[in-house]
């Protein structure tokens, strides 16, 4: 069906896409790759009076490297994560999480970006973003501000923007040797959101033992979780598949998950522990390897 | 409401239409050019009928908006063969008895020919990952990913 | 053990038998078939459907007003302007009297909705955008009601009444020996319970038409459909005569069923004839999720009892279905259940008792292997039990008590044609080669075996038949004209082939006009695995009679008897080698006088109906048997099944085209293995939570295996040249054939459908609470 009729917009600038934002702040909706906006639109379940498409503001596609920082626009889109183009090979995570999301349709036109405003609790990238303690830059016509990934994720498909904002930057640590990263996805089928996905990150000290281990998951709460509290007892942790298994056995893990039409709230608990250990194996055995 | 006025390229000629900004490539290819060769078959993207490439990469057209063509290449499944000469892919689908009722098919080739485009010479398993988005209801796959094999075995070079 | 016995004509065919692309196949591979949603029409309105939120309300008032009175708006119409409100649902295309099967539903909802979706109102407007916008405009004011969820709670006293007449919707029953004499005398009994659920078809193009008044008065509809003969449907609602309406049928997008009950006909002839214009209407594939019936789900309580050496003795079966709200084809759906529910197997002691409710719940019917498939979770679940408890091998418990050729069913219907159990179980279990080892350490191999029988052609108390005109041109070209739909499975190039190969062309002079009410001579529906056989044997009536009229012509032009000119080549042959071109022999045809063409009509064994309890005998034309052996592995910390291997073997009688029998197998199988392991449509208490393609989930090119086919030729089949119908069948052995794989990777049984990986992790014990 198509969708109830809009006011449309193609601003060339991003100043012009501002303005736009703040004039109609309410009535406004952004779009970026349209992956999950459109649908919205045609099955009627979004009806903006006004869309502003973002497609032509380029210099958001643009990566940039700077003091171990990755600053990827936020238009960058999920095949030039998934092959790794450019500077953005410099966070394999990304490469490896990108191929998770949808199908190939979907990461052609679908957009970093737009993945992360959207806020979909199951979606990869918010929670890959989590783990890497990354941060949102978000502009307005009153400023820039940058948000910690921790504070930009509010609720389900519900974030820190404000309505006359545009997150335009995400930026992400890049890690030397010794940290590795892991995506563990669990889905009803190929290319489905997550029924639950936990990304690992851990960094190891020169003995091989756990230093600092970082685990985000998505599927399992109404943004993506950390889990602080296992993330602790899993320092000075000896890699293997039995360690990992016992470290997070023994303890309630810190998520509250919801039950709906593919998986119960206990089977999303019981994943979220096979997926978390899984994840830290892979990803103590590539911290374990030279950066490539 | 937006009405547009968009010129693009489909399938290698120049067009110039209106259409109301909140019309979806595929409405605009369907309704307003008559190219029913792209079909719908879940409006949300899923299913892969409606895949077309845009500047040669696969899309859901039913996920685009119409002013988002402007300027740009818009290829179907007339856009490979010349009606004449079928396209090898085309030519394998019907030696192997890749389309069975036909409503994939066109979205499948399209999703196939971009695919091997940028991997000449897939494996089998590469190929069932290349159209996992496009969804076959009769098939079973098989013969599908046979056919896709076999046109990786011979040119598959672009059109024009 | 019966070796499949040798086709004895195999050598002396020239098409039949020979892997050809299909003659549509190239249309679809450019994408130039026009689907019914591609064709458009000067002038052309839009139509839509109005349905109820509710799955149990009533109607207390629908005023369209705001809606008409929008601008570009044609028609409004609610149940009061529809001519005659009732819609026949029971035996689509039947043309004989079926007794105390009659189903009917109301076309537009009058008083009461009884599920979620039903139709209440229609409107055709200038754009799908205004009709959609006139939808919205509509007000109808509803008073829930109470509702019934559940078939079981749906038959206790005092549950809220669906329809008037009570929930209780058809019962069948078998009897057969003394069962429970048999169970308290066996060595072991095995019982238990089993549950599957409701799915949906999910072909790929959702329904659509478009419809028109042409100038004669006579209401066309070109809409996708398996039944073109539903403009009888169209005609009584409308309360014109049935000559007033034509169907026409385009190739289908995919069937399954799901378009064998009416669609979108009777709306669309309603709109056509109240505006004078034409009218297209397309279902987006959540109304085509939310609205149309889905396959039944079965509670299936199984007692079976065996002897020491494996021996079955006895097989009791209870049945309930839910039929959802309205009827449809639940009765005959739970018929193929009561009579395939004891399996392809030899038990002398049988009882079934079969049962199907209304309940608020979306309504259910026809949907590929309709009944019977459902059956096989139960059987052959029981099979693999009785095995392990007796210590037997799966494959000699099935080839111990497999039917053979010259046994009865418990309905008492002896089968007359070979019966490849035996042989299909064992080819199909030793076409899976050596066992995989597990990928990791969590993960477990396991291997299944699942054998099923699935009737094809009609209930022979239907009285079936089908017709073909086939016809010489001129220049020696062929033509085939029969009312046969094409959804996909090969059905109208088949039909080609076996003219081909009587009439001595090459397939490629043959063209075939199909699905038109009007101009082709009636076939039937392609339902119930009937259309190679009906009108397939149609056809080779046709092809051989009319084969036989110009070969007596030939025979006068070659001065030689008719029984030795041979057609091949295009050219009538002689012994000797001269030969007479068939342009020369349509010629003289012409110049003779004799006809060429040929308007045959095949009519399908036909009895009365039967009392099943008492064994009334014969109640299927035919079976079709076959196995399907699967390699499975089980994660152990998850419950994911992943299929590794998945070989397919079914006596298809004679492959008239090897490529389409094996797409059609490949493609059943894989249809079957997403109903075992991930599609389901949620059902929360008469509201469907599944209307996206992105909640119910169909299996990707990611969740399959290459499935492998292996085709018996017995040649024993009762279609054209020996063959049986492979339409249904292979879609009935996945789900049990992983089940039993399940249990044998990692010792749990799982017994309700679908096989989800938090139903295998809790049977492990990994999930208990919640």
């Amino acid at each position: 069906m198509p969708a109830v009729p809009f006011e449309y917009h193609a601003p060339a600038t991003l100043s012009e896409a501002l303005e736009l934002l703040q004039a109609h702040a309410g009535d406004a909706k952004p779009l970026a790759g349209g992956q999950s906006l459109v649908p919205m639109l045609t099955l009627r379940l979004a009806r903006p009076a006004v869309v502003v498409d973002l497609h032509r503001l380029h210099e958001l596609e643009e990566v940039r490297r700077d003091n171990g920082v990755l600053e990827i626009g936020a238009l960058a889109r999920h095949r030039a994560l998934e092959r790794g183009e450019g500077l953005l090979s410099a966070c394999p995570l990304l490469q490896e999480a990108a191929p998770l999301i949808g199908n190939v349709r979907v990461r052609t036109l679908g957009t970093l970006g737009g993945s992360l405003a959207h806020a979909d609790p199951a979606a990869e990238l918010p929670a890959v973003v989590r783990a890497l303690d990354g941060t949102l830059v978000l502009r307005s016509l009153r400023g820039e501000r940058a948000v910690p990934a921790q504070d930009f994720f509010v609720g389900i498909l519900t974030t820190a923007l404000q309505p006359d904002e545009l997150l335009i930057a995400v930026r992400l640590p890049i890690f030397g040797p010794g940290v590795g990263c892991a995506v563990e996805e669990f889905s009803r089928r190929a290319g489905d959101f997550a029924i639950v996905a936990s990304v690992a990150v851990v960094e190891l000290d020169p003995a091989g033992r756990v230093a600092r281990a970082r685990v985000a998951l998505a599927g399992v709460g109404p943004t993506p979780q950390r889990l602080a509290g296992a993330e602790e007892a899993l320092v000075g942790v000896q890699p293997s598949a039995e360690t990992f298994r016992k470290a997070l056995a023994g303890r309630p893990l810190e998520i509250e998950p919801e039950s709906d039409i593919h998986a119960s709230a206990a089977y999303r608990h019981h994943l979220a522990r096979v997926l978390t250990a899984r994840a830290l194996e892979r990803a103590s055995a590539a911290a374990g390897r030279p950066i490539r | 409401m937006t009405e547009l006025s968009i010129v693009f390229t489909l399938n290698g000629e120049r067009r110039e239409i209106r259409a109301p900004a909140h019309h979806t490539l595929l409405h605009v290819l369907r309704d307003g050019l008559g190219a029913v060769e792209v079909k719908e078959g879940c409006g949300e993207g899923v299913c892969g009928t409606c895949t077309v490439l845009l500047d040669g990469e696969p899309v859901s057209s039913c996920l685009v908006l119409a002013g988002r063509v402007a300027g740009r290449d818009v290829t179907t499944i007339r856009g490979l063969g010349n009606g004449e000469t079928l396209h090898p892919l085309q030519e394998e689908f019907v030696a192997h008895g890749g389309a069975q009722c036909g409503f994939c098919t066109p979205g499948m080739i399209l999703t196939a020919y971009a695919f091997l485009r940028e991997h000449p010479h897939p494996t089998r398993a590469d190929i069932r990952r290349a159209i996992a988005g496009n969804l076959c209801r009769c098939t079973g796959y098989t013969k599908i990913i046979d056919a896709i094999a076999a046109a990786a075995d011979r040119e598959t070079r672009p059109r024009g | 053990m019966a070796k499949c016995t040798a086709v004895s004509r195999t050598e002396q065919l020239r098409v039949v038998g020979r892997r050809l692309p299909r003659h549509d196949a190239w249309d679809k591979a450019q994408a130039r078939t026009l689907y019914a949603a591609d064709w458009q029409m000067p002038g052309m309105l839009h139509g839509a459907v109005l349905r109820s939120p509710y799955p149990s309300a009533r109607i207390t008032r629908i005023d369209t007003t705001r809606g008409a009175g929008l601008p570009g708006v044609a028609a409004v119409l609610t149940a009061r302007e529809v001519p005659h409100n009732t819609l026949w649902t029971d035996v689509p295309g039947q043309t004989s009297a079926v007794g105390p099967l009659r189903a009917h539903l109301q076309v537009l909802a009058e008083d009461r909705v009884r599920y979620q979706g039903e139709p209440v109102a229609l409107v055709a407007a200038q754009t799908p955008e205004i009709a959609a916008q006139a939808l919205e405009l509509i007000e109808v004011a509803y008073e829930e009601q109470p509702g019934v969820f559940d078939p079981e709670e749906a038959l206790r006293p005092g549950a809220p009444p669906v329809h008037e007449e009570g929930n209780l919707l058809a019962r069948w029953q078998v009897r057969c020996g003394d069962v429970d004499a048999a169970l308290a005398r066996a060595h072991v009994v095995v019982e238990h319970t089993y549950r599957c659920h409701f799915i949906d078809h999910a072909y790929l193009e959702p329904e659509a038409g478009v419809a028109w008044v042409d100038a004669d008065g006579v209401i066309v509809i070109r809409a996708s459909t398996q039944v073109i003969e539903h403009f009888r449907d169209v005609a009584e609602v409308l309360g014109l005569p049935h000559n007033k309406v034509r169907m026409i049928g385009p190739y289908v997008g995919g069937g399954f069923g799901g378009k064998e009950d009416v669609t979108v006909e009777v709306f669309l002839g309603l709109l056509a004839w109240r505006t004078r214009r034409p009218v297209r209407m397309v279902w987006s594939r959540q109304e085509s999720l939310l609205a149309r019936p889905k396959r039944h789900p079965f509670i299936l309580r199984y007692r079976t009892g065996a002897e020491r050496d494996g021996t079955l003795v006895a097989q009791k079966v209870e049945l309930l279905a839910d039929s959802g709200a309205y009827a449809f084809l639940s009765a005959l759906v739970l018929m193929y259940a009561t009579v395939t529910a004891a399996g392809p197997y030899r038990a002398p002691h049988v009882a079934v008792d079969a049962r199907v409710a209304y309940t608020n719940n979306p309504p259910t019917s026809a949907m590929r292997g309709f009944g019977a498939m459902q059956m096989v979770l139960g059987y052959e679940s029981q099979m693999d039990q009785v095995a392990r408890r007796l210590d037997l091998d799966p494959v000699e418990l099935r080839v111990r008590n497999g039917l053979r050729k010259g046994d009865r069913l418990p309905i008492r219907q002896e089968l007359d044609t070979y019966v490849a159990v035996a042989e299909a179980a064992q080819r199909a279990w030793g076409t899976l080669g050596p066992r995989r080892a597990p990928s990791t350490p969590h993960h477990r191999v396991g291997r299944g075996l699942a054998c099923n029988l699935q009737p094809y052609g009609r209930i022979v108390w239907l009285h079936d038949w089908a017709s073909a005109w086939v016809g010489f041109e001129t220049d020696g070209s062929v033509v085939i004209r029969t009312g046969v739909p094409d959804v996909g499975g090969g059905q109208a190039s088949s039909l080609c082939q076996i003219a081909a190969e009587v009439l001595g062309v090459e397939p490629d002079r043959v063209s075939i006009h199909i699905a038109d009410s009007a101009l082709t001579p009636l076939a039937g529906t392609t339902t119930a695995t009937r259309q190679l056989y009906m009108s397939g044997n149609a056809v080779l009536h046709a092809a051989t009679q009319l084969r036989r009229q110009i070969l007596d012509v030939a025979a006068q032009m070659l001065e030689i008897p008719a029984d030795r000119v041979d057609l091949q080549e295009s050219s009538a042959v002689a012994p000797d080698g001269r030969r007479v071109s068939l342009v020369q022999l349509m010629r003289e045809c012409t110049r003779l006088g004799v006809s060429r063409s040929y308007l045959g009509v095949y009519r399908a064994p036909a009895g009365d109906p039967v009392d099943l309890e008492r064994g009334g005998g014969r109640v299927f034309p035919d079976y079709t048997f076959g196995a399907h052996a699967v390699e499975v592995e089980v994660d152990s910390e998850t419950g994911a099944v992943t299929v590794l291997r998945h070989v397919a073997c079914h006596d298809v009688g004679r492959a008239i085209n090897p490529q389409s029998v094996e797409g059609q197998i490949q493609g059943g199988a894989v249809m079957g293995l997403g109903y075992g392991l991930m599609e389901e449509v949620v059902v929360d208490r008469g509201v469907n939570l599944s209307t996206s393609l992105a909640a119910y989930l169909i299996p990707t090119s990611l969740d399959v295996p290459d499935v492998e086919p292996v085709i018996i030729q017995s040649g024993e089949g009762k279609g054209p040249f020996g063959a049986r119908g492979i339409g249904e069948p292979p879609i009935g052995p996945p789900a049990a054939a992983i089940a039993n794989a399940i249990e044998d990777a990692i010792g749990v049984r799982i017994t309700e459908l679908p096989i989800t990986p938090e139903r295998v992790a809790r049977a492990l014990g990994l999930v208990t609470n919640g």
